[in-house]
Protein backbone atom coordinates (compact mmCIF):
# COMPACT_ATOMS: atom_id res chain seq x y z
CA UNK A 1 0.00 0.00 0.00
CA UNK A 2 2.26 2.77 1.17
CA UNK A 3 1.88 6.35 0.10
CA UNK A 4 -0.29 6.03 -2.94
CA UNK A 5 -3.00 4.81 -0.58
CA UNK A 6 -5.20 7.91 -0.73
CA UNK A 7 -5.37 8.35 -4.50
CA UNK A 8 -5.54 4.66 -5.38
CA UNK A 9 -8.41 3.72 -3.10
CA UNK A 10 -11.06 1.64 -4.77
CA UNK A 11 -14.66 2.53 -3.98
CA UNK A 12 -16.61 0.32 -1.66
CA UNK A 13 -20.24 -0.26 -0.79
CA UNK A 14 -19.77 -0.94 2.89
CA UNK A 15 -20.48 1.95 5.21
CA UNK A 16 -19.96 2.72 8.88
CA UNK A 17 -22.68 4.64 10.68
CA UNK A 18 -20.96 7.15 12.98
CA UNK A 19 -24.00 7.44 15.21
CA UNK A 20 -23.91 3.74 16.08
CA UNK A 21 -20.15 3.19 16.04
CA UNK A 22 -18.52 3.40 19.49
CA UNK A 23 -14.97 2.94 18.23
CA UNK A 24 -14.35 -0.55 19.59
CA UNK A 25 -11.79 -2.46 17.53
CA UNK A 26 -13.82 -5.47 16.43
CA UNK A 27 -14.43 -4.59 12.77
CA UNK A 28 -10.85 -3.38 12.40
CA UNK A 29 -9.56 -6.70 13.75
CA UNK A 30 -11.85 -8.69 11.46
CA UNK A 31 -10.95 -6.97 8.19
CA UNK A 32 -8.81 -9.31 6.06
CA UNK A 33 -7.28 -6.49 4.02
CA UNK A 34 -6.57 -4.30 7.07
CA UNK A 35 -8.63 -1.51 5.55
CA UNK A 36 -10.11 -0.15 8.79
CA UNK A 37 -8.64 2.29 11.31
CA UNK A 38 -10.18 3.79 14.42
CA UNK A 39 -9.55 7.51 14.44
CA UNK A 40 -11.04 9.98 16.92
CA UNK A 41 -13.12 7.23 18.42
CA UNK A 42 -14.80 6.15 15.17
CA UNK A 43 -14.03 3.36 12.74
CA UNK A 44 -13.07 4.50 9.24
CA UNK A 45 -12.48 2.57 6.03
CA UNK A 46 -9.17 3.92 4.77
CA UNK A 47 -7.43 1.13 2.90
CA UNK A 48 -8.31 -1.30 0.13
CA UNK A 49 -11.80 -2.60 0.90
CA UNK A 50 -13.01 -5.61 -1.08
CA UNK A 51 -16.60 -5.50 0.22
CA UNK A 52 -16.32 -8.88 1.92
CA UNK A 53 -18.62 -8.00 4.79
CA UNK A 54 -16.42 -9.41 7.58
CA UNK A 55 -16.82 -6.07 9.35
CA UNK A 56 -20.62 -6.30 9.06
CA UNK A 57 -20.52 -9.66 10.82
CA UNK A 58 -18.06 -8.46 13.44
CA UNK A 59 -19.90 -5.32 14.60
CA UNK A 60 -22.03 -6.04 17.67
CA UNK A 61 -23.86 -2.71 17.35
CA UNK A 62 -25.02 -3.04 13.76
CA UNK A 63 -23.07 0.05 12.79
CA UNK A 64 -21.64 -1.44 9.60
CA UNK A 65 -23.96 -1.85 6.65
CA UNK A 66 -23.79 -2.67 2.97
CA UNK A 67 -25.26 -0.10 0.64
CA UNK A 68 -27.88 -1.69 -1.60
CA UNK A 69 -30.56 -0.53 -3.97
CA UNK A 70 -33.25 -1.01 -1.34
CA UNK A 71 -31.86 1.77 0.81
CA UNK A 72 -32.51 3.92 -2.19
CA UNK A 73 -35.93 2.48 -2.98
CA UNK A 74 -37.13 5.67 -4.60
CA UNK A 75 -34.69 5.09 -7.40
CA UNK A 76 -35.95 1.62 -8.23
CA UNK A 77 -37.58 1.49 -11.62
CA UNK A 78 -41.39 1.08 -11.75
CA UNK A 79 -41.19 -2.37 -13.32
CA UNK A 80 -38.87 -4.60 -11.41
CA UNK A 81 -37.52 -7.89 -12.56
CA UNK A 82 -35.81 -9.92 -9.93
CA UNK A 83 -33.28 -12.70 -10.14
CA UNK A 84 -32.43 -14.43 -6.95
CA UNK A 85 -29.44 -16.28 -5.65
CA UNK A 86 -30.45 -19.87 -4.82
CA UNK A 87 -29.60 -19.03 -1.21
CA UNK A 88 -33.12 -17.59 -1.00
CA UNK A 89 -34.51 -21.13 -1.34
CA UNK A 90 -32.84 -22.12 1.90
CA UNK A 91 -34.26 -19.33 4.06
CA UNK A 92 -37.84 -20.43 4.75
CA UNK A 93 -37.46 -23.89 6.26
CA UNK A 94 -37.64 -27.31 4.67
CA UNK A 95 -41.37 -27.35 3.96
CA UNK A 96 -41.41 -24.42 1.55
CA UNK A 97 -40.45 -25.23 -2.04
CA UNK A 98 -38.36 -22.98 -4.31
CA UNK A 99 -41.44 -22.45 -6.45
CA UNK A 100 -43.51 -21.30 -3.44
CA UNK A 101 -40.77 -18.81 -2.68
CA UNK A 102 -40.59 -17.53 -6.25
CA UNK A 103 -44.37 -17.10 -6.31
CA UNK A 104 -44.23 -15.11 -3.08
CA UNK A 105 -41.38 -13.06 -4.46
CA UNK A 106 -43.52 -12.30 -7.49
CA UNK A 107 -46.13 -10.74 -5.23
CA UNK A 108 -43.59 -8.33 -3.84
CA UNK A 109 -41.72 -7.59 -7.05
CA UNK A 110 -43.56 -7.96 -10.31
CA UNK A 111 -41.41 -10.34 -12.26
CA UNK A 112 -39.01 -12.99 -11.12
CA UNK A 113 -36.97 -15.71 -12.72
CA UNK A 114 -35.09 -18.76 -11.55
CA UNK A 115 -31.38 -18.15 -11.62
CA UNK A 116 -30.58 -21.67 -10.42
CA UNK A 117 -31.34 -22.90 -13.94
CA UNK A 118 -28.80 -20.51 -15.43
CA UNK A 119 -26.26 -21.80 -12.90
CA UNK A 120 -26.64 -25.22 -14.48
CA UNK A 121 -26.12 -23.79 -17.97
CA UNK A 122 -22.98 -22.16 -16.65
CA UNK A 123 -21.76 -25.53 -15.33
CA UNK A 124 -22.07 -26.98 -18.82
CA UNK A 125 -20.16 -24.05 -20.30
CA UNK A 126 -17.40 -24.52 -17.70
CA UNK A 127 -17.12 -28.18 -18.66
CA UNK A 128 -16.76 -27.25 -22.34
CA UNK A 129 -14.17 -24.62 -21.56
CA UNK A 130 -12.04 -26.87 -19.35
CA UNK A 131 -12.19 -29.69 -21.90
CA UNK A 132 -11.00 -27.43 -24.72
CA UNK A 133 -8.26 -25.97 -22.57
CA UNK A 134 -6.93 -29.35 -21.45
CA UNK A 135 -5.98 -30.06 -25.05
CA UNK A 136 -4.02 -26.86 -25.57
CA UNK A 137 -2.59 -25.59 -22.30
CA UNK A 138 -0.15 -27.04 -19.86
CA UNK A 139 0.47 -23.83 -17.92
CA UNK A 140 -1.86 -21.50 -16.13
CA UNK A 141 -3.74 -24.09 -14.05
CA UNK A 142 -5.80 -24.08 -11.93
CA UNK A 143 -8.63 -21.98 -13.29
CA UNK A 144 -10.46 -19.94 -10.68
CA UNK A 145 -14.23 -19.57 -10.46
CA UNK A 146 -15.37 -16.06 -11.45
CA UNK A 147 -18.53 -16.17 -9.30
CA UNK A 148 -17.56 -14.53 -6.00
CA UNK A 149 -16.97 -10.79 -6.46
CA UNK A 150 -14.99 -10.60 -3.23
CA UNK A 151 -12.53 -13.22 -4.42
CA UNK A 152 -12.21 -11.41 -7.75
CA UNK A 153 -11.35 -8.19 -5.92
CA UNK A 154 -8.99 -9.91 -3.56
CA UNK A 155 -7.16 -11.29 -6.58
CA UNK A 156 -7.11 -7.92 -8.34
CA UNK A 157 -5.51 -6.16 -5.37
CA UNK A 158 -3.43 -8.82 -3.68
CA UNK A 159 -2.79 -11.53 -6.27
CA UNK A 160 -2.81 -9.64 -9.59
CA UNK A 161 -0.72 -12.27 -11.35
CA UNK A 162 -3.55 -14.75 -10.77
CA UNK A 163 -6.05 -12.54 -12.55
CA UNK A 164 -5.44 -14.46 -15.76
CA UNK A 165 -6.42 -17.70 -14.01
CA UNK A 166 -9.99 -16.52 -13.52
CA UNK A 167 -12.33 -18.48 -15.80
CA UNK A 168 -13.21 -16.03 -18.60
CA UNK A 169 -16.95 -16.77 -18.64
CA UNK A 170 -19.60 -14.26 -17.58
CA UNK A 171 -21.25 -15.22 -14.28
CA UNK A 172 -24.81 -16.61 -14.42
CA UNK A 173 -26.40 -13.59 -12.74
CA UNK A 174 -25.14 -11.36 -15.55
CA UNK A 175 -25.98 -13.81 -18.34
CA UNK A 176 -29.51 -14.13 -17.04
CA UNK A 177 -29.92 -10.37 -16.76
CA UNK A 178 -28.61 -9.89 -20.28
CA UNK A 179 -31.10 -12.39 -21.74
CA UNK A 180 -34.05 -10.85 -19.88
CA UNK A 181 -32.96 -7.41 -21.00
CA UNK A 182 -32.70 -8.47 -24.63
CA UNK A 183 -36.06 -10.13 -24.57
CA UNK A 184 -37.68 -7.07 -23.05
CA UNK A 185 -36.13 -4.83 -25.67
CA UNK A 186 -37.28 -7.07 -28.50
CA UNK A 187 -40.78 -7.56 -27.20
CA UNK A 188 -40.90 -3.93 -26.05
CA UNK A 189 -43.36 -4.63 -23.29
CA UNK A 190 -42.05 -1.66 -21.31
CA UNK A 191 -40.20 1.44 -22.20
CA UNK A 192 -36.55 0.81 -21.46
CA UNK A 193 -36.29 3.50 -18.83
CA UNK A 194 -39.18 1.95 -16.97
CA UNK A 195 -37.75 -1.41 -16.07
CA UNK A 196 -34.93 -2.41 -13.82
CA UNK A 197 -33.32 -5.80 -13.25
CA UNK A 198 -32.17 -6.45 -9.69
CA UNK A 199 -30.31 -9.23 -8.02
CA UNK A 200 -31.52 -10.53 -4.69
CA UNK A 201 -28.52 -11.88 -2.85
CA UNK A 202 -26.82 -12.63 0.46
CA UNK A 203 -23.78 -10.71 -0.66
CA UNK A 204 -22.36 -7.36 0.42
CA UNK A 205 -20.28 -7.26 -2.75
CA UNK A 206 -22.91 -7.65 -5.48
CA UNK A 207 -23.50 -3.91 -5.50
CA UNK A 208 -19.89 -3.11 -6.35
CA UNK A 209 -19.79 -5.91 -8.91
CA UNK A 210 -22.73 -4.17 -10.60
CA UNK A 211 -21.60 -0.58 -10.25
CA UNK A 212 -17.94 -1.20 -11.05
CA UNK A 213 -17.60 -4.59 -12.73
CA UNK A 214 -14.11 -5.98 -13.15
CA UNK A 215 -14.79 -8.06 -16.25
CA UNK A 216 -17.68 -6.42 -18.05
CA UNK A 217 -17.71 -2.96 -19.55
CA UNK A 218 -20.96 -2.47 -17.78
CA UNK A 219 -23.27 -4.71 -15.82
CA UNK A 220 -26.64 -5.89 -17.16
CA UNK A 221 -28.11 -5.50 -13.69
CA UNK A 222 -29.44 -2.26 -12.26
CA UNK A 223 -28.85 -3.00 -8.61
CA UNK A 224 -28.80 -5.48 -5.78
CA UNK A 225 -30.87 -6.12 -2.68
CA UNK A 226 -29.93 -8.06 0.42
CA UNK A 227 -32.09 -11.10 1.23
CA UNK A 228 -32.36 -9.91 4.84
CA UNK A 229 -33.72 -6.55 3.71
CA UNK A 230 -36.83 -7.96 2.08
CA UNK A 231 -37.15 -11.21 4.00
CA UNK A 232 -40.12 -10.32 6.19
CA UNK A 233 -42.04 -8.96 3.26
CA UNK A 234 -41.54 -12.10 1.18
CA UNK A 235 -42.48 -14.26 4.14
CA UNK A 236 -45.91 -12.62 4.34
CA UNK A 237 -46.76 -13.92 0.89
CA UNK A 238 -45.51 -17.49 1.23
CA UNK A 239 -48.36 -19.84 0.40
CA UNK A 240 -50.68 -17.00 -0.67
CA UNK A 241 -50.48 -17.76 -4.39
CA UNK A 242 -52.44 -20.80 -5.47
CA UNK A 243 -51.77 -20.56 -9.18
CA UNK A 244 -50.03 -23.49 -10.78
CA UNK A 245 -47.35 -21.50 -12.54
CA UNK A 246 -43.95 -23.18 -12.42
CA UNK A 247 -41.16 -20.63 -12.25
CA UNK A 248 -38.55 -22.89 -10.72
CA UNK A 249 -36.93 -25.09 -13.34
CA UNK A 250 -33.56 -26.20 -12.01
CA UNK A 251 -32.44 -29.54 -10.68
CA UNK A 252 -30.69 -29.98 -7.36
CA UNK A 253 -27.37 -28.83 -8.77
CA UNK A 254 -28.49 -25.28 -9.55
CA UNK A 255 -29.66 -24.90 -5.95
CA UNK A 256 -26.54 -26.54 -4.54
CA UNK A 257 -24.60 -23.51 -5.78
CA UNK A 258 -25.80 -21.76 -2.62
CA UNK A 259 -23.20 -23.56 -0.55
CA UNK A 260 -19.52 -24.31 -0.83
CA UNK A 261 -18.86 -27.23 -3.16
CA UNK A 262 -22.12 -26.77 -5.04
CA UNK A 263 -20.63 -25.23 -8.14
CA UNK A 264 -18.08 -28.00 -8.68
CA UNK A 265 -20.72 -30.60 -7.82
CA UNK A 266 -22.30 -29.63 -11.14
CA UNK A 267 -19.16 -30.40 -13.15
CA UNK A 268 -18.31 -33.74 -14.69
CA UNK A 269 -15.21 -35.57 -13.52
CA UNK A 270 -11.98 -33.64 -13.18
CA UNK A 271 -9.64 -32.35 -10.52
CA UNK A 272 -11.58 -29.68 -8.70
CA UNK A 273 -11.42 -28.06 -5.28
CA UNK A 274 -13.95 -26.02 -3.31
CA UNK A 275 -12.47 -23.59 -0.80
CA UNK A 276 -14.56 -21.31 1.39
CA UNK A 277 -13.98 -18.71 4.08
CA UNK A 278 -11.61 -15.77 3.99
CA UNK A 279 -8.53 -17.23 5.74
CA UNK A 280 -8.63 -20.41 3.64
CA UNK A 281 -9.22 -18.43 0.45
CA UNK A 282 -6.14 -16.31 1.13
CA UNK A 283 -4.07 -19.36 2.03
CA UNK A 284 -5.01 -21.23 -1.14
CA UNK A 285 -4.42 -18.20 -3.35
CA UNK A 286 -0.97 -17.93 -1.82
CA UNK A 287 -0.37 -21.59 -2.60
CA UNK A 288 -1.50 -21.18 -6.21
CA UNK A 289 0.75 -18.18 -6.51
CA UNK A 290 3.69 -20.33 -5.45
CA UNK A 291 2.77 -22.81 -8.15
CA UNK A 292 1.73 -25.49 -5.67
CA UNK A 293 -1.67 -26.44 -7.08
CA UNK A 294 -0.77 -26.87 -10.76
CA UNK A 295 -2.30 -30.35 -10.77
CA UNK A 296 -5.78 -28.98 -9.96
CA UNK A 297 -8.01 -27.81 -12.80
CA UNK A 298 -10.62 -25.62 -11.17
CA UNK A 299 -10.99 -24.00 -7.78
CA UNK A 300 -14.35 -22.79 -6.57
CA UNK A 301 -13.51 -20.03 -4.11
CA UNK A 302 -16.16 -18.46 -1.91
CA UNK A 303 -15.15 -15.69 0.47
CA UNK A 304 -17.88 -16.59 2.94
CA UNK A 305 -17.44 -19.59 5.17
CA UNK A 306 -19.67 -22.47 3.90
CA UNK A 307 -20.30 -20.49 0.70
CA UNK A 308 -23.05 -17.99 -0.06
CA UNK A 309 -25.39 -19.39 2.63
CA UNK A 310 -22.83 -17.77 4.95
CA UNK A 311 -23.19 -14.39 3.24
CA UNK A 312 -23.56 -11.32 5.47
CA UNK A 313 -27.02 -10.46 4.13
CA UNK A 314 -28.82 -13.72 4.76
CA UNK A 315 -31.80 -14.00 7.11
CA UNK A 316 -31.13 -17.36 8.78
CA UNK A 317 -28.12 -19.09 10.28
CA UNK A 318 -25.85 -20.72 7.72
CA UNK A 319 -26.03 -24.19 9.27
CA UNK A 320 -29.79 -24.09 9.34
CA UNK A 321 -29.67 -23.05 5.68
CA UNK A 322 -27.26 -25.88 4.93
CA UNK A 323 -29.68 -28.38 6.41
CA UNK A 324 -32.50 -27.09 4.19
CA UNK A 325 -30.23 -27.00 1.17
CA UNK A 326 -29.16 -30.59 1.60
CA UNK A 327 -32.78 -31.61 1.74
CA UNK A 328 -33.53 -29.63 -1.44
CA UNK A 329 -30.68 -31.34 -3.25
CA UNK A 330 -32.07 -34.73 -2.25
CA UNK A 331 -35.55 -33.72 -3.44
CA UNK A 332 -34.53 -32.25 -6.79
CA UNK A 333 -31.77 -34.74 -7.49
CA UNK A 334 -28.01 -34.57 -7.71
CA UNK A 335 -28.20 -33.56 -11.33
CA UNK A 336 -28.78 -30.72 -13.73
CA UNK A 337 -32.01 -30.22 -15.59
CA UNK A 338 -30.50 -28.23 -18.43
CA UNK A 339 -30.96 -29.11 -22.03
CA UNK A 340 -27.42 -30.03 -23.13
CA UNK A 341 -27.91 -29.27 -26.80
CA UNK A 342 -29.26 -25.82 -25.94
CA UNK A 343 -26.29 -25.26 -23.65
CA UNK A 344 -23.82 -26.41 -26.28
CA UNK A 345 -25.36 -24.14 -28.88
CA UNK A 346 -25.24 -21.18 -26.52
CA UNK A 347 -21.60 -21.90 -25.72
CA UNK A 348 -20.64 -22.15 -29.40
CA UNK A 349 -22.39 -18.87 -30.08
CA UNK A 350 -20.23 -17.20 -27.45
CA UNK A 351 -23.10 -16.62 -25.04
CA UNK A 352 -20.84 -17.03 -22.03
CA UNK A 353 -17.75 -15.37 -23.39
CA UNK A 354 -19.02 -12.15 -24.93
CA UNK A 355 -18.31 -8.64 -23.68
CA UNK A 356 -15.57 -9.61 -21.33
CA UNK A 357 -12.83 -7.07 -20.70
CA UNK A 358 -9.37 -8.52 -20.91
CA UNK A 359 -7.14 -5.86 -19.39
CA UNK A 360 -5.47 -6.75 -16.16
CA UNK A 361 -5.49 -4.24 -13.31
CA UNK A 362 -2.17 -2.63 -12.36
CA UNK A 363 -0.08 -4.60 -9.91
CA UNK A 364 1.58 -1.74 -8.07
CA UNK A 365 -0.76 -0.13 -5.60
CA UNK A 366 1.76 2.38 -4.32
CA UNK A 367 3.62 5.12 -6.10
CA UNK A 368 7.04 4.48 -4.58
CA UNK A 369 10.02 3.31 -6.57
CA UNK A 370 11.59 0.00 -5.57
CA UNK A 371 14.38 1.86 -3.78
CA UNK A 372 11.98 4.03 -1.84
CA UNK A 373 9.82 1.05 -1.03
CA UNK A 374 12.77 -0.87 0.42
CA UNK A 375 13.69 2.19 2.45
CA UNK A 376 10.16 2.47 3.73
CA UNK A 377 10.19 -1.21 4.63
CA UNK A 378 13.43 -0.75 6.57
CA UNK A 379 11.85 2.02 8.61
CA UNK A 380 8.77 -0.11 9.18
CA UNK A 381 11.00 -2.86 10.60
CA UNK A 382 12.72 -0.29 12.82
CA UNK A 383 9.47 1.02 14.26
CA UNK A 384 8.10 -2.51 14.56
CA UNK A 385 11.05 -3.49 16.74
CA UNK A 386 10.07 -0.75 19.23
CA UNK A 387 6.50 -1.98 19.58
CA UNK A 388 5.27 -4.29 22.35
CA UNK A 389 3.65 -6.82 19.90
CA UNK A 390 0.56 -7.19 22.05
CA UNK A 391 -1.60 -6.72 18.93
CA UNK A 392 -4.24 -4.91 21.01
CA UNK A 393 -5.45 -2.34 18.49
CA UNK A 394 -5.77 0.49 21.02
CA UNK A 395 -3.57 2.66 18.80
CA UNK A 396 -6.33 2.55 16.18
CA UNK A 397 -4.46 0.29 13.74
CA UNK A 398 -5.33 -3.40 13.40
CA UNK A 399 -1.99 -4.84 14.58
CA UNK A 400 1.51 -3.75 15.55
CA UNK A 401 2.93 -4.28 12.06
CA UNK A 402 0.26 -2.21 10.35
CA UNK A 403 0.69 0.44 13.05
CA UNK A 404 4.40 0.56 12.23
CA UNK A 405 3.46 1.12 8.57
CA UNK A 406 1.00 3.83 9.53
CA UNK A 407 3.66 5.59 11.62
CA UNK A 408 6.13 5.49 8.75
CA UNK A 409 3.48 6.74 6.33
CA UNK A 410 2.70 9.64 8.66
CA UNK A 411 -0.82 8.44 9.34
CA UNK A 412 -0.25 7.66 13.00
CA UNK A 413 2.01 8.85 15.77
CA UNK A 414 4.29 6.50 17.69
CA UNK A 415 2.76 7.91 20.89
CA UNK A 416 -0.63 6.53 19.83
CA UNK A 417 0.66 3.24 21.25
CA UNK A 418 -0.05 3.56 24.98
CA UNK A 419 2.29 0.74 25.95
CA UNK A 420 5.21 2.17 24.06
CA UNK A 421 4.46 5.59 25.48
CA UNK A 422 4.44 4.49 29.13
CA UNK A 423 7.51 2.34 28.63
CA UNK A 424 9.27 5.27 27.08
CA UNK A 425 8.50 7.45 30.12
CA UNK A 426 9.78 4.84 32.51
CA UNK A 427 13.05 4.74 30.67
CA UNK A 428 13.31 8.50 30.83
CA UNK A 429 12.56 8.69 34.56
CA UNK A 430 15.15 6.07 35.36
CA UNK A 431 17.56 7.97 33.22
CA UNK A 432 16.98 11.34 34.89
CA UNK A 433 16.78 9.94 38.41
CA UNK B 1 21.80 2.13 -1.02
CA UNK B 2 18.75 0.98 0.94
CA UNK B 3 18.96 -2.57 2.13
CA UNK B 4 16.67 -4.76 4.11
CA UNK B 5 17.76 -7.84 6.00
CA UNK B 6 15.48 -10.19 7.87
CA UNK B 7 16.12 -13.55 9.44
CA UNK B 8 13.44 -16.15 10.01
CA UNK B 9 13.85 -19.28 12.13
CA UNK B 10 12.75 -22.63 10.63
CA UNK B 11 11.94 -25.58 12.83
CA UNK B 12 12.60 -29.12 11.68
CA UNK B 13 9.54 -31.35 11.37
CA UNK B 14 7.15 -28.51 12.12
CA UNK B 15 4.67 -29.39 9.38
CA UNK B 16 1.93 -27.21 10.78
CA UNK B 17 3.91 -24.04 10.16
CA UNK B 18 5.85 -25.32 7.17
CA UNK B 19 5.61 -22.79 4.35
CA UNK B 20 4.92 -19.84 6.67
CA UNK B 21 8.33 -18.28 6.12
CA UNK B 22 7.91 -18.36 2.34
CA UNK B 23 4.47 -16.82 2.62
CA UNK B 24 5.88 -14.01 4.79
CA UNK B 25 8.64 -13.39 2.30
CA UNK B 26 6.16 -13.36 -0.56
CA UNK B 27 4.06 -10.79 1.31
CA UNK B 28 7.05 -8.60 2.07
CA UNK B 29 8.22 -8.58 -1.55
CA UNK B 30 4.69 -7.76 -2.66
CA UNK B 31 4.48 -4.82 -0.27
CA UNK B 32 7.69 -3.49 -1.72
CA UNK B 33 6.19 -3.91 -5.16
CA UNK B 34 8.52 -6.20 -7.10
CA UNK B 35 7.34 -7.71 -10.37
CA UNK B 36 5.10 -10.79 -9.95
CA UNK B 37 7.40 -13.00 -12.04
CA UNK B 38 10.35 -12.21 -9.80
CA UNK B 39 8.32 -12.69 -6.62
CA UNK B 40 7.23 -16.03 -7.97
CA UNK B 41 10.80 -17.19 -8.61
CA UNK B 42 11.89 -16.10 -5.15
CA UNK B 43 8.93 -17.67 -3.36
CA UNK B 44 9.34 -21.01 -5.14
CA UNK B 45 12.96 -21.14 -3.97
CA UNK B 46 12.12 -19.96 -0.48
CA UNK B 47 9.42 -22.59 -0.25
CA UNK B 48 11.56 -25.45 -1.57
CA UNK B 49 14.48 -24.61 0.67
CA UNK B 50 12.25 -24.10 3.68
CA UNK B 51 10.71 -27.52 3.08
CA UNK B 52 14.15 -29.05 2.71
CA UNK B 53 15.01 -27.85 6.20
CA UNK B 54 11.67 -28.96 7.63
CA UNK B 55 12.08 -32.42 6.11
CA UNK B 56 15.77 -33.18 6.25
CA UNK B 57 17.47 -30.48 8.26
CA UNK B 58 17.91 -29.89 11.91
CA UNK B 59 16.67 -26.48 12.96
CA UNK B 60 17.74 -23.69 10.67
CA UNK B 61 17.35 -20.10 9.58
CA UNK B 62 16.43 -18.34 6.39
CA UNK B 63 17.87 -14.88 5.82
CA UNK B 64 16.40 -12.56 3.27
CA UNK B 65 18.41 -9.69 1.92
CA UNK B 66 16.74 -7.18 -0.35
CA UNK B 67 18.37 -4.41 -2.25
CA UNK B 68 17.17 -2.61 -5.36
CA UNK B 69 19.31 -4.69 -7.68
CA UNK B 70 19.38 -8.14 -6.15
CA UNK B 71 17.51 -10.39 -3.75
CA UNK B 72 19.55 -12.83 -1.76
CA UNK B 73 18.36 -15.78 0.29
CA UNK B 74 20.60 -17.78 2.57
CA UNK B 75 19.40 -20.91 4.29
CA UNK B 76 21.41 -22.62 6.98
CA UNK B 77 20.59 -25.71 8.95
CA UNK B 78 22.43 -28.00 11.34
CA UNK B 79 20.92 -31.16 9.89
CA UNK B 80 22.61 -34.28 8.57
CA UNK B 81 23.93 -32.60 5.41
CA UNK B 82 23.76 -33.76 1.82
CA UNK B 83 25.90 -36.75 0.87
CA UNK B 84 26.01 -36.26 -2.88
CA UNK B 85 25.29 -32.75 -4.07
CA UNK B 86 25.43 -33.58 -7.81
CA UNK B 87 22.80 -36.25 -7.35
CA UNK B 88 20.65 -33.92 -5.26
CA UNK B 89 20.42 -31.52 -8.17
CA UNK B 90 18.97 -34.22 -10.41
CA UNK B 91 15.26 -34.25 -10.99
CA UNK B 92 13.48 -37.08 -9.28
CA UNK B 93 16.34 -37.91 -6.96
CA UNK B 94 15.06 -37.99 -3.42
CA UNK B 95 16.24 -39.15 -0.06
CA UNK B 96 12.91 -38.44 1.57
CA UNK B 97 11.67 -41.27 3.73
CA UNK B 98 8.54 -43.25 2.86
CA UNK B 99 6.67 -41.39 5.57
CA UNK B 100 7.36 -38.02 3.94
CA UNK B 101 6.57 -39.25 0.47
CA UNK B 102 3.21 -40.43 1.71
CA UNK B 103 2.57 -36.89 2.92
CA UNK B 104 3.14 -35.69 -0.64
CA UNK B 105 6.61 -34.24 -0.06
CA UNK B 106 9.97 -35.33 -1.29
CA UNK B 107 9.21 -35.85 -4.98
CA UNK B 108 12.82 -34.96 -5.61
CA UNK B 109 11.96 -31.60 -7.14
CA UNK B 110 13.43 -29.37 -4.42
CA UNK B 111 16.96 -28.57 -5.56
CA UNK B 112 16.27 -28.96 -9.32
CA UNK B 113 13.42 -26.45 -8.94
CA UNK B 114 15.70 -24.08 -7.10
CA UNK B 115 18.31 -24.39 -9.82
CA UNK B 116 15.72 -23.53 -12.44
CA UNK B 117 14.32 -20.49 -10.62
CA UNK B 118 17.33 -18.80 -9.04
CA UNK B 119 20.01 -16.95 -11.01
CA UNK B 120 22.87 -18.38 -9.02
CA UNK B 121 22.90 -21.13 -6.46
CA UNK B 122 25.67 -21.94 -4.08
CA UNK B 123 25.51 -24.94 -1.82
CA UNK B 124 27.93 -26.14 0.81
CA UNK B 125 27.28 -29.30 2.69
CA UNK B 126 29.02 -32.16 4.38
CA UNK B 127 27.59 -35.37 5.61
CA UNK B 128 26.91 -34.71 9.26
CA UNK B 129 27.89 -31.07 9.03
CA UNK B 130 24.73 -29.20 8.10
CA UNK B 131 23.86 -27.42 4.87
CA UNK B 132 24.34 -23.87 3.63
CA UNK B 133 22.39 -22.74 0.59
CA UNK B 134 22.69 -19.34 -1.04
CA UNK B 135 20.45 -18.16 -3.85
CA UNK B 136 20.65 -14.92 -5.84
CA UNK B 137 17.91 -13.32 -7.87
CA UNK B 138 18.90 -10.53 -10.20
CA UNK B 139 16.31 -7.85 -10.73
CA UNK B 140 17.26 -7.21 -14.31
CA UNK B 141 16.58 -10.70 -15.57
CA UNK B 142 13.63 -10.20 -17.88
CA UNK B 143 11.13 -9.91 -15.05
CA UNK B 144 10.09 -6.54 -16.42
CA UNK B 145 11.94 -4.72 -13.67
CA UNK B 146 13.28 -1.35 -14.68
CA UNK B 147 11.74 -1.56 -18.13
CA UNK B 148 9.19 1.05 -17.22
CA UNK B 149 6.47 -1.55 -17.38
S1 LIG C 1 -15.98 -5.10 3.74
FE1 LIG C 1 -14.23 -6.45 4.17
S2 LIG C 1 -12.50 -5.43 3.20
FE2 LIG C 1 -14.12 -3.90 3.38
S3 LIG C 1 -13.70 -2.85 5.32
FE3 LIG C 1 -15.18 -4.49 5.74
S4 LIG C 1 -13.92 -6.20 6.39
FE4 LIG C 1 -12.53 -4.76 5.35
S1 LIG D 1 -19.33 -16.27 -0.97
FE1 LIG D 1 -21.20 -15.69 -2.02
S2 LIG D 1 -22.23 -14.30 -0.58
FE2 LIG D 1 -20.10 -14.46 0.07
S3 LIG D 1 -19.05 -12.76 -0.89
FE3 LIG D 1 -18.79 -14.52 -2.27
S4 LIG D 1 -20.52 -14.44 -3.70
FE4 LIG D 1 -20.98 -13.07 -1.99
Amino acid sequence: MGKGRENNLPTHYVQIDDKLCNGCVLCMKACPTKAIRVRNGKARIRGVCIDCGECIRACPRGAVKAITTVQDAARMKPYTILSSSPVLYTQFGEEVTPNDILLALRKVFRHVYDQAYVNELFNVATEFYIRERRETEEEGWPLISPICPVVNRLIAYRFPQLFKNILPLIPPREIAAREVRRRLYCESVFKTEEFGIYHLSPCSAKMISIKEPLFLNSSYLDGALGINEVYEEIKKFIGKDNSNIMIHRSGGVGIWWGMSGGEIAGLDSGKYLAVSGMPETIKYLEMIEMGLLGNIEYVEFRACSEGCIGGPMTAVDKYEAKHVLQKLVRTYGVRKKVDYSQARKAYREGWFLADRKTDIPPHRSGTLSISEAIQRQERVEEVYRLLPKKECGICGSPDCRTFAEDVVDGEADLDDCPIHKSRDRKVKIVHEG
Amino acid sequence: MPQLTKTFPIKARDFIRAGEVSIQIQGLLKTIGFEPALIRRVSICAYESEMNVVMHGGDGTLTLNVDPSVILIEVKDDGPGIENIELAFQEGYSTASKEYREMGFGAGMGLPNIKKSADTVEIRSQKGGGTYLKMCFLLSRGDGQGTGK
